[in-house]
Order: structure tokens, then C-alpha cells, then sequence
């Protein structure tokens, strides 16, 4: 490790132990001079608007899109984090066969965002599934 | 312990960590205060009057009746995680900061690898925010923290495509070679639809309106933060308005010339005050934004990113490469 790169980690370390710091003093302050008293059993609810929430959050649904939109970002992050290499290499001496090798692997790149939009990833399903979908087995 | 190690000079380190968290802090409580008094000017009201002149004390006396405020956490919450997600969401975001250059001189440290390191400490604050919708085990705050994360990974996907292709053009990924090599030329001149793309991007990185949807208070009553209280809520803020600093101190760095600008009557603080008008004045633009236009559809938001920012942000790196080898 160069000295450079030293002072640098050190630089960087000391200003995320700074971080935790200065992010964790507030709430121990809060906790010091914040009124304690055992809160009632109303303002510990979730607050879902005044009504009796039903059952946990973490067993809710929520769209398969978002699995969708993951898979795409995870396919496409990784062909993007290839490009950093290739930029920083390409100002030496670049010239034809390196821009075509470029712009062939941004054309393969792009083949995932081509297939994930002809398969139709990037539309919402229409609402009048959602709502023909049938009632839960355990609802009262 | 070697030599290298000894010459590493104490006072300025602990000058910067002091300079950056009380940087953090202030920014914070100015752009509070801002935000409020242009929106209530946007809307043709006042803001904030009552406490001092202007209101101009509003922003300390807020924080500290939140900081005497009780945190409730809720019976069915992850406790820890509920508690801790405040700090994993403040606590990087004074790290972009040491590597961003303000002026020549006015830098933390000069890494070779600035832009990436700024890009990937940006991209980390999304885990706090999914922390605190996840660890509250309430529905509008799951939904919130769902969005948040698919939005942020699609929305970070073009920043980098142009960040990428404005590196090409400067040959450098240190942000000081960048601001460097615009000298005679910014390059919003030559990439503007690289500006475009990271704006737009830009302002959905920071959640912020018309691209709220994590915290959209009409669906959603306030997203992640709906169980938030006290000081939580103030840290996520601080939070918010950090990254949002950051983000336009990127766009100034990368394509409006950094601390380039004619010369003003101080000439030793003449870089750095043209850097940080250009960066508020990039901050107001987003304000201005959010007080503007109407909040636009989730799956709108989504379509978007992959339909027409990624394309076109593959595009620009293509055409920027062929233009750099000709």
C-alpha cells in the first residue's frame, strides 16, 4: 500500500467513525433529556390511521415488480460496474477496433434491457386483476 | 509503525472531521430553513415569521424541541434495527464530502478514484431508508421502503452511465482532474443531455418531488418515515439534506465547471464561492422543482428510468467515446 493511499483510509475511516458519531450522540442526548415514561399502549400501535391494525406488515404483499426490477438492476449493475475498467483504459491510444469493441459490449449490455422490455417487465399488471383476486382464506 | 504512517498530519484531520460534521449540521438547519421560506413564497404565503426575524431562528428552535421529544418505537417493531437505522442513514453521509473539491485548495483529499468512491457511499444511504421502512413493521412504511429501493437502484443506473461519460472526457475518475480539465469549456456545454439525465436522476436519488413516491404523503401518509419521531426523524432530514448537497456538488463538479468562474474582487476565495453559488443555486433548482410540478405515478416513474433515461444515458456514453477517439 502506497503512503498516499494510507493517508487516504485513514482519512476515510476516521470520518466514518465521525459519522457514527455524530449521528449517534443526538439520540443518546434525546434519550438523556427526552421525557421517559412508559408509553400507552395506543401510541406504541402502528399507526395505520386509527384502525385496529390486522396482522404484521412483514406478512403483507406487495408487487412481484419489484422482484422484477431487482433481478434487472442486479443483471445490469454488474455489465456497468465492467465499464469503469474500460473507460479508464480507453483515453490510451484508443482508437477504431476500441470503440467498436465498446460499443459492442454496450450492444450486448443492452440485450437484457431489450429483454426485459419485450417481456414486459416495465408494465404494471392491469387493476382489475388485482381486484378479482380471490379473498384471503383466514379473513374473519 | 513505519514512517509513512508518522507523517500523517493529526491537526488537519481532526480540523476536517470538525469542519465536515458542523458543515453537515448547518446545511442542514440553512436549507431547512430555505425550503420552507420558498415554499411558502412559491404558494404566495410567508413561511416561517414568528421566531426571530424572518423566522430565521425556526430551524434551531425545531431541532431542539425535536431533540427534547420522545422517540416512540412501536410494540411490533424491530426495536434494534428501528433505533439503529437513523445512524446507518446519517453516518455516511459526511464521507462524499472529503472527496469533493470545493476550491484548488479546499479539498479533503484528492482521490484517485473520487467519482467512485462518491458514487458508492450515495448509493449506500438507500439501506438505511430500506432499514427504517422494513424494521417498523407497518404497512405504509413497508410500501415506502420498497419504492425507495427500486427506485434508487434504477435511478443509479444513469447517474453512472454519464458520470461514466464524463469521466471518458476528462480521462480522470479524480474529481479534481475533472474540475481541472473543464477550464476552457464546461461540460454542460458539451454533454447537455448528460446534465438533463443526471438532473432528473439526481432529484429521484434524493426522493425528492415530483419522484417522492417513498414518502408520498397522499397514499402513504409519509412512507419510511411514518413511525419516526423525535429525533429519528430529524437525523433522516439532516440525512436528506446532505445527500441532496452532495448530489449537486457532483453535478457542479461534473458538469458546470467546479470552482471555475471569473475572477471576484477576493481572489483567494473566488473559487469556492463560485462553487457553492453553483451548488445552491442547483439546491434551489430542486427546491423550486418540488414545489412545482405534481408527483407523478409509481409505475410512470419506473418506466421512466428503463424506457428512456438508461437508453439514452447508453447512448450519450457511446457517442461521447466517439467523439473522444475521433
Amino acid at each position: 500500500m502506497a503512503p498516499g493511499d494510507r493517508l487516504v483510509y485513514t482519512y476515510i475511516f476516521v470520518m466514518l467513525a465521525a459519522g457514527i458519531a455524530v449521528a449517534g450522540a443526538p439520540l443518546i442526548i434525546a434519550r438523556l433529556i427526552a421525557p421517559w415514561r412508559r408509553p400507552g399502549t395506543v401510541s406504541v400501535q402502528p399507526y395505520e390511521c386509527g384502525i385496529q391494525p390486522r396482522d404484521f406488515a412483514w406478512d403483507s404483499r406487495y408487487g412481484i415488480a419489484y422482484y422484477l426490477y431487482a433481478l434487472i438492476f442486479l443483471a445490469f449493475e454488474v455489465d456497468v460496474l465492467y465499464l469503469f475498467p474500460a473507460v479508464a483504459a480507453f483515453d490510451a491510444g484508443a482508437g477504431a477496433p476500441v470503440l467498436m469493441l465498446l460499443g459492442l459490449f454496450l450492444a450486448i449490455l443492452s440485450l437484457a434491457l431489450v429483454y426485459a422490455w419485450k417481456k414486459g417487465s416495465f408494465e404494471w399488471t392491469a387493476p382489475e386483476f388485482a381486484m378479482t383476486a380471490p379473498p384471503r382464506q383466514d379473513a374473519p | 509503525m513505519d514512517n509513512s504512517a508518522m507523517d500523517i498530519d493529526v491537526l488537519r484531520i481532526v480540523c476536517s472531521v470538525v469542519l465536515v460534521a458542523a458543515f453537515v449540521f448547518a446545511n442542514a438547519t440553512v436549507m431547512g430553513y430555505l425550503e420552507r421560506k420558498l415554499a411558502g413564497r412559491f404558494q404566495r404565503r410567508l413561511g416561517p415569521m414568528e421566531v426571530g426575524w424572518h423566522g430565521i431562528l425556526q430551524m434551531p428552535v425545531d431541532g431542539i424541541k425535536l431533540l427534547a421529544k420522545r422517540m416512540v418505537v412501536p410494540q411490533q417493531a424491530e426495536g434494534l434495527v428501528f433505533r439503529l437505522a437513523p445512524v446507518i442513514s446519517l453516518s455516511p453521509v459526511l464521507l462524499p464530502l472529503i472527496a469533493i473539491p470545493f476550491s484548488p485548495a479546499l479539498q479533503v483529499v484528492d482521490m484517485p478514484a473520487g467519482l467512485i468512491f462518491v458514487l458508492a457511499i450515495e448509493a449506500f444511504g438507500t439501506i438505511g431508508v430500506f432499514l427504517a421502512g422494513w424494521s417498523a413493521n407497518n404497512k405504509y412504511a413497508m410500501i415506502g421502503a420498497m419504492r425507495s429501493v427500486a427506485q434508487n437502484i434504477a435511478y443509479e443506473i444513469p447517474i453512472l452511465l454519464v458520470a461514466l461519460a464524463v469521466a471518458l472526457k476528462a480521462g480522470s475518475f479524480s474529481l479534481a482532474e475533472i474540475v481541472l480539465s473543464q477550464a476552457a469549456l464546461w461540460f454542460v456545454a458539451l454533454q447537455p443531455f448528460g446534465f438533463l439525465i443526471y438532473l432528473v436522476a439526481g432529484l429521484s436519488e434524493c426522493n425528492r418531488a415530483p419522484f417522492d413516491l417513498p414518502e408520498a404523503e397522499s397514499e402513504l401518509t409519509a412512507g419510511y418515515l411514518t413511525e419516526y419521531s423525535g429525533i429519528g426523524f430529524s437525523l433522516f432530514m439532516i440525512a436528506e439534506y446532505t445527500h441532496m448537497f452532495t448530489i449537486c456538488c457532483l453535478a457542479t463538479v461534473l458538469f458546470l465547471g467546479g470552482w471555475h468562474g471569473p475572477a471576484l474582487p477576493w481572489p483567494a476565495y473566488s473559487s469556492a464561492i463560485w462553487f457553492f453559488m453553483k451548488a445552491y443555486g442547483l439546491m434551489f433548482v430542486m427546491v423550486w422543482v418540488r414545489w412545482t410540478f405534481p408527483r407523478v405515478r409509481y409505475d410512470q416513474l419506473m418506466k421512466f428510468a428503463w424506457k428512456y433515461l438508461i437508453p439514452f444515458a447508453l447512448v450519450n456514453l457511446l457517442i461521447t467515446a466517439l467523439v473522444v477517439c475521433i
